[in-house]
């Protein structure tokens, strides 16, 4: 989603034109049609306990005396925001058209952030991504971007979001979208290397790790998949559940290749989820047991069991997930309900506790709207939303030992492993 | 019960839809077997329906306003086996079907299952070939219970009772005798899904009239189906209803 962002950012350095009546009546058709999906789709019989009608009555007047799309649009995000939930928003057509066709804006260095204990870290690089060409090293810690400092900035969004479990999901996309761009261009950043010496480097962008998957109205994304074995335990990660073609496949392969291994490995950080019914799919993997549950998604006048389907054949040993605060939505959902079922030992930090189920539709004024269309409640009855999913063993990421090489999760996740094996 | 084949192919799908005025009824109401078997009269008649063997209709489906599509092709004969394969963009493939009984999906995003229950009563009753004619062997019950109007058309309902499973309603158009409307209550693992759908422009293939458009509500999404081709008596092999690896593992254990 991090182009999102960068293209939002994009967006506003265009000059503001007036609308016509013709884009004003969309834009109150957008309004209407936004803000009825909501009343009709929302499980709760008051959307976030207001008064709907009243907060329709308030804005429509403002939509349709709007000057320019931004401030339509500022209305429209006005009212979705006071729902205080996830998965809402409202993306602008513009943004909603060019990530549909082709993802420009979507180049990356190819190394992934996350910002611990107030600084951003690189914590893992893309093998023969420039970055990686660039020397770049898990643990460098990011000074500036193009020139402007990044401390300040993240001080004052992680004193904003203070209390949000998606504080860490904001941070570390917030950087991400500082160092996007379009595919070829050049991004100066400066990093601070293991002896913390100052790096200034020039960093081609280039397209994002794994393949291309478009699905419906949503953007273009990228999805990889990775497995290896360490030691004689199983380690799979990709990141996102989408093309359920390949990545579904990929992860039964990795399983069944792994049934005498002594343990594996789930590591979901940074997923920020895609389809949830792959959850039940992936998670039957683990289950025998036909009558087993994730949870449920509690939509209006009707609940949805997000059922395991137990596959032929059944890995048997210990699973461990790992989590963080970018994992979201499918992924809780999945790490949710195997934690409560007892199947898995969650490893990591808090999720981000954004876990509604949502839709995305294209508004008659052209924009993209998201909207959520249930609530989500883990199979150990509680919701998954601004709670995320808390770890069994709580193990956070530090600079000190990304730069030694280590990650303290896996580490952990192995030891909890071997403990099994002991035990057996 | 008296649905279409078409009917019977989407019911898993994901709809629901707005509810229509009761009109008060100053008549008397026929009774089902009538309704019924006037609309059997107006797909074609009993004699077409017996002329076919065998059945592949193919078929694209679009979710509205979300940009996803799909396409599908269902086979089914005599032999109340029936296969049903769909590709839909961006996620897959997703095969149902029925073999000698058993009632199994194959899904690229939640695996492999067999169907059991109502789920499975249900999905046996719609690989019945030419289903309309053996109304009485399939269902329990028929009723015909209220005149209703469906889109400015006056229409009997009738409500087919199943030994196991939820009661659906059928909505007879009073004027043509075909089918425009049915709800029903789809069993899925997931839970009980309430779906309405609603048929359109029946086109006439080899003798026998379809609805060539559906449109599904379930859950407030609407999937718009439009039945592309059907074509009768064509030899299928045995061998396309064969279940996958998977579900024949599953049947194993």
């Amino acid at each position: 989603m991090r182009f999102l962002v960068v293209l939002t950012l994009l967006s506003l350095s265009v000059p503001a034109a007036e609308l016509t009546p013709s884009q004003r009546k969309l834009n109150a058709d957008s309004f209407e049609y936004a803000w009825k999906t909501i009343q009709d789709k929302m499980w709760e019989p008051m959307p976030a306990g207001l008064d709907w009608q009243k907060v329709h009555d308030e804005l429509l007047p403002k939509v349709q005396e709007a000057k320019t799309m931004a401030e339509a649009r500022g209305v429209m995000r006005d009212m979705i925001s006071r729902l205080h939930m996830t998965h809402f928003s409202i993306v602008p057509s513009d943004i909603y058209d060019t990530v549909g066709a082709k993802a420009r804006g979507d180049g990356a260095p190819g190394f992934e952030v996350r910002v611990l204990d107030g600084a951003a870290v690189v914590t893992r690089v893309d093998e023969g991504s420039p970055a990686a060409q660039a020397g770049v090293k898990a643990g460098w810690q990011i000074v500036s971007i193009d020139g402007k400092p990044l401390e300040d900035g993240l001080k004052r969004v992680a004193a904003a979001y203070e209390k949000s479990t998606t504080r860490e999901l904001i941070l570390a996309r917030g950087v991400l979208a500082s160092l996007s761009g379009a595919e070829g261009e050049k991004i100066k950043v400066e990093f601070l290397d293991g002896n913390d010496g100052r790096v200034p480097l020039e960093l081609k962008l280039t397209a994002p790790r794994g393949g291309e998957t478009k699905f419906g109205y949503l953007p273009m994304q990228h999805v990889y998949f990775e497995q290896k074995k360490i030691g004689n335990t199983g380690y799979i990660h990709f990141n996102m559940f989408l093309d359920p073609q390949r990545i579904s496949s990929q992860f039964g392969d990795a399983v069944q290749s792994c049934f005498k291994c002594d343990g594996i490995i789930i590591d979901l950080r940074g997923n920020p989820g895609g389809l949830g019914g792959m959850s039940m799919g992936m998670a039957g993997w683990f289950i025998s047991s036909t009558d087993k549950r994730l949870g449920v998604m509690k939509m209006k006048g009707q609940n949805l069991d997000f059922r395991v389907f137990p596959k032929p054949d059944v890995y048997g040993g210990p699973v461990v997930m790992l989590t963080d605060g970018l994992t979201g939505s499918t992924s809780e959902i999945f790490e949710g309900g195997m934690k409560d079922l007892g199947r898995a030992h969650i490893i990591g930090t808090r999720s981000a506790g954004a876990a509604l189920p949502s839709m995305f539709e294209k508004l008659p004024n052209g924009d993209g709207f998201q909207y959520a269309i249930a609530n989500y409640i883990s199979e150990g009855g509680q919701p998954l939303e601004g709670i995320g999913v808390i770890p069994d063993e709580e193990v956070k990421l530090t600079r000190k030992a990304l730069l030694a090489g280590h990650d303290p999760a896996v580490d952990a996740a192995r030891a909890w492993i071997q403990k099994q094996k002991d035990k057996r | 019960m008296k649905r279409t084949r078409f009917f019977q192919i989407f019911a898993a799908g994901l709809f629901a839809v707005a509810a229509l005025p009761v009109l008060a009824a100053d008549e008397e109401l026929p009774k089902a077997e009538k309704v019924i078997d006037r609309f059997i009269e107006a797909t074609g008649g009993r004699k077409a329906y017996e002329k076919h063997h065998s059945e592949v209709a193919s078929l694209t489906m679009e979710f509205p306003g979300k940009g996803i599509k799909a396409t599908g092709i269902r086979y089914t004969d005599t032999s109340n086996n029936s296969l049903e394969t769909f590709t839909i963009e961006g996620i897959g493939k997703v095969d149902s079907g029925v073999q000698n009984g058993v009632a199994w999906e194959s899904n690229v995003i939640t695996g492999a299952r067999v169907m059991t229950g109502s789920e499975k009563a249900d999905r046996l009753r719609a690989a019945n070939f030419n289903a309309p004619l053996h109304w009485r062997e399939l269902w329990k019950s028929a009723e015909t219970t209220a005149l209703e109007t469906v889109d400015g058309e006056e229409c009997y309902l009738v409500v087919m009772t199943a030994a196991e499973g939820k009661p659906e309603t059928n909505y007879y158009s009073k004027v043509t005798g075909l089918l425009v409307k049915q709800k029903r209550v789809v069993a899925s693992p997931m839970g009980e899904l309430p779906i309405e759908i609603l048929a359109k422009d029946y086109r006439e293939f080899d003798g026998i009239k379809m609805p060539t458009k559906l449109t599904q509500i379930a859950a407030g999404n609407e999937i718009q189906i439009t039945v592309d081709n059907v074509k009768y008596n064509t030899l299928i092999s045995a061998d396309r209803y064969e279940p996958p690896a998977d579900i024949k593992k599953l049947l194993a254990k």
